[in-house]
């Protein structure tokens, strides 16, 4: 009775661990946003080191600092279900975050266009008054 | 936090579309596009963040990224017109050798992240936080059985817009008045900044000496 209950435990955890990433899909945690802001975060990284227009590079900035909000959600979102810490003090970060990407944006796209009007090009590898 | 039902379906679809309009905004060859692209990319990031519970976060981020900062952008592609770009003539990625440092590099980061860091730390502090989530949970079905359902008949209307107003003015009041004098400084120096020289001369912000400096050169420019 006790092997037949071993085997039958056994056949268990081997049909639970093919089945354990249809759950995963069907039922998304924490972890599944985290690797969703960290392709973002990558994918962002990446237009900022390979573009040449500095407006794209802007606007790939806009998507890193977007893949942080999507971290700072989740986490508030998952101390609001365990219980621990402030839950909402994450999302007070993101207004904050937001914020500072608004003021970042502006002052950003002002140096842009003085840029154009002094040098007429807004490719980075044109820009090289400073680099010795 | 685990999602069920239609939430799973949503998220699948909204995660997949962020992904994608985020790749082609890094990839797109018009400026324009990347800008549409990049909107899309934060909506769909707006919609994770309402299956996640934060409304107000999802609400702000499409009035002020995609009605505000997009709409700036816009503007700026409009102005620095560059046509050589998108007719295909100049290159839009730097350098092979340093586009391939970077995906390198970039791809090292992405596979340590997504399959060694982010899942052995999320068992581990699953494996910490496991009873306190169910003990956590059971308080939190009690607390809010006197809400409304939500459309998606698996979770229910929250009152965190309410909490998050609430922090905002108690616990992080200093920041917020920082952030607003931190707007007001954005707002002069982008006028500062994007003044033209006739502009700051009417405005008497130029010396004479300079003025004639300018003058001496770019009429120097114009006969050579």
């Amino acid at each position: 009775m006790n092997h037949f209950s071993t085997s039958l435990a056994l056949i268990f955890q081997e049909t639970s661990r093919a089945s354990t990433a249809i759950e995963s899909i069907k039922h998304p945690d924490l972890s599944k946003f985290l690797v969703i802001a960290a392709i973002l975060f990558i994918i962002g990284v990446a237009g900022v080191l390979t573009r040449r227009n500095l407006l794209v590079i802007f606007m790939s900035i806009e998507l890193i600092l977007n893949a942080a909000n999507l971290n700072f959600i989740a986490f508030s979102r998952y101390l609001q279900d365990t219980g621990r810490g402030d839950p909402i003090s994450g999302q007070i970060f993101t207004v904050f975050i937001i914020v500072v990407a608004a003021a970042e944006a502006a002052i950003g796209l002002g140096i842009v266009i003085a840029l154009y009007r002094n040098r007429e090009t807004i490719w980075v590898d044109e820009i090289d008054l400073m680099k010795w | 936090m685990i999602l069920s039902g239609w939430e799973s379906v949503f998220f699948w679809i909204f995660s997949i579309a962020a992904i994608l309009a985020g790749l082609l905004t890094v990839m797109a060859r018009n400026a324009v596009h990347c800008a549409l692209f990049l909107i899309s990319s934060l909506v769909s990031v707006a919609a994770l963040f309402i299956l996640l519970g934060a409304e107000f976060i999802a609400g702000v981020q499409i009035l002020v990224y995609v009605g505000g900062v997009m709409v700036l952008f816009l503007f700026v592609i409009m102005l620095v017109n560059v046509g050589a770009e998108e007719e295909g003539r100049a290159p839009i990625f730097n350098r092979p050798a340093q586009v391939t440092a970077a995906l390198v590099f970039l791809a090292l980061l992405a596979g340590i992240l997504v399959i060694y860091a982010i899942p052995r730390g999320y068992q581990a502090m699953q494996k910490r936080d496991d009873q306190a989530m169910q003990q956590a949970n059971a308080k939190r079905d009690v607390a809010d059985s006197h809400l409304a359902t939500a459309a998606t008949g698996v979770s229910r209307i929250s009152t965190q817009t309410e909490k998050v107003g609430m922090g905002l003015f108690t616990t992080a009041s200093l920041p917020f008045e920082i952030a607003s004098l931190l707007l007001l400084v954005a707002i002069i120096g982008s006028v500062m900044l994007a003044r033209t020289l006739k502009q700051e001369v009417a405005a008497d912000d130029v010396d004479q000496e300079v003025l004639d400096e300018i003058s001496a050169a770019s009429s120097k420019a114009d006969e050579s």
